[in-house]
């Protein structure tokens, strides 16, 4: 057997097992996916602690969603930004939020083909702004966030806050009875 | 030119199961949504048909010929085919998700330069360069097919984007396949094209054995029918749009703020 052989059999052997692996995996994934309902993914937004982000938002917003032009408006340093986020650790929450209304998106294309349009403009709106945070992440691994977080972060960070902000209060002001213990939670 | 009874059994299973499969594509109007998959079982139903015929009434060459001749074609359909489940997935309003595009091209490049990477690596034994082609080629395809299923799956998930329930059987009966085919074209590839190859034989039979089970399956599941979808709620429905249009003016200020 020529070594040319030996390697093509070796190749073969790991491409056809990462393939069943990655396969597998995702498979997996999707099939979590289409178990998780309504109130199990509107109770994942509630994981969230948004005290910091609120207050990294309402620094630049006010508690209408509106942009702030009073002089007291946009005073934190990025360093103050940074330690209210809670650093990359803070980002992934708010990735964690982005993967909330993706799936919540999932869920109603599964069972709401009617909902379609909603779900697919929900579902891209969360994906840029996935897109967004993405880029902060990318930012800080390169050492380059300091000139990227004064950009991007807070009003990242803002837009996040007044999304799920906004989400919690669709439940609250809903009467449908599937979201009742979600509503207690609260 | 002989045929061996084994020969004539995966032949006439081919064909029924191609046929019955044509027959719940028929019945339950699902060749409606899946006109390309039709169209490629139906090849299938044409190839195996004039095949027999041209081992039974023709010469060895002519019959090299229709059978490489089809499955270049099937090749194609098969491409086709993924591309039908790709648009039924990835197309929720009728465009191409944009979220997605740049992954495409990536997907696309990527299983290519992996499939080419292999196929490059492969030194069939063949007394014919077209025998060499012929293998290479088939090892390359069955590679970029097995990645374009495995794909759609990566995609599907990191997107979010649902797979209808037919779609999903049919891609995981082909994406199935398409992976053992890859390790049954590898082992033609060791193995080589050489006359009386009784290995090279049993490992084109064990692929027909897979196909043919991966036709029951679809045949199974292509005559159930999809769960019911559920009826949106009047409430439900309010609170999404106005949580898409919540969403939207968020976006407005995050790309505001960038320019």
């Amino acid at each position: 057997m020529s070594t040319r052989t030996v390697y093509f059999i070796v190749a073969v052997a790991i491409f056809v097992l990462t393939l069943i692996a990655i396969a597998f995996y995702y498979y997996r994934r999707s099939q979590k996916s289409s178990q998780k309902n309504w109130e199990r993914l509107l109770k994942r937004l509630t994981a969230v602690d948004r005290s910091s982000i609120a207050e990294v938002a309402l620094d630049i917003i006010d508690e209408s969603g509106q942009k702030r032009q009073d002089e007291a408006s946009a005073a934190l340093e990025p360093s103050q930004i940074w330690k209210l986020v809670g650093g990359l650790k803070g980002l992934e929450v708010i990735e964690a939020n982005c993967a909330v209304l993706v799936d919540l998106a999932f869920y109603l294309q599964q069972w709401y083909p009617e909902a379609v349009v909603v779900a697919e403009q929900l579902r891209l709106s969360a994906r840029e702004i996935e897109w967004q945070v993405g880029r902060l992440r990318s930012a800080q691994e390169t050492g380059k966030l300091e000139g990227a977080f004064s950009m991007y972060a807070q009003p990242a960070v803002a837009a996040y806050y007044l999304m799920t902000r906004r989400v919690l209060a669709l439940y609250e002001e809903g009467n449908l009875a599937m979201l009742a213990d979600l509503r207690n939670a609260l | 030119m002989q045929l061996t009874g084994l020969d004539l059994l995966f032949w006439s299973a081919g064909l029924g199961a191609h046929l019955v499969l044509l027959s719940v594509l028929w019945i339950r109007r699902r060749y409606k949504v899946f006109p390309i998959f039709t169209a490629f079982i139906f090849s299938n139903v044409v190839r195996t048909v004039t095949l027999y015929l041209v081992r039974l009434l023709g010469t060895k060459a002519s019959y090299f010929y229709t059978f490489w001749s089809f499955g270049i074609f099937d090749t194609v359909l098969q491409l086709a085919v993924v591309y039908e489940m790709y648009s039924l997935t990835f197309r929720p309003l009728g465009v191409w998700a944009r979220d997605l595009r740049a992954a495409f091209i990536w997907l696309v490049t990527g299983s290519i330069a992996i499939a080419a990477g292999l196929t490059w690596l492969a030194a069939p034994h063949a007394r014919l360069w077209m025998q060499v082609v012929i293998i290479k080629g088939t090892f390359f395809s069955s590679a970029c097919m097995s990645e374009l299923f495995v794909g759609m799956i990566v995609l599907a998930v990191k997107a979010g984007l649902p797979w209808k329930t037919h779609v999903a059987r049919i891609s995981h009966g082909l994406g199935v396949y398409s992976i053992i085919d890859v390790l049954i074209e590898a082992g033609h590839s060791y193995l080589g094209l050489q006359r009386d190859s009784q290995a090279y034989t049993t490992l084109s039979q064990a692929r027909m054995t897979a196909y043919l089970l991966c036709l029951a399956y679809w045949i199974v599941m292509l005559w159930r029918n999809a769960p019911d979808s559920k009826k949106l709620p009047e409430n439900m429905r309010g609170q999404l749009v106005r949580l898409q249009n919540m969403v939207d003016s968020d976006l407005e200020m995050i790309r505001a703020r960038e320019r």
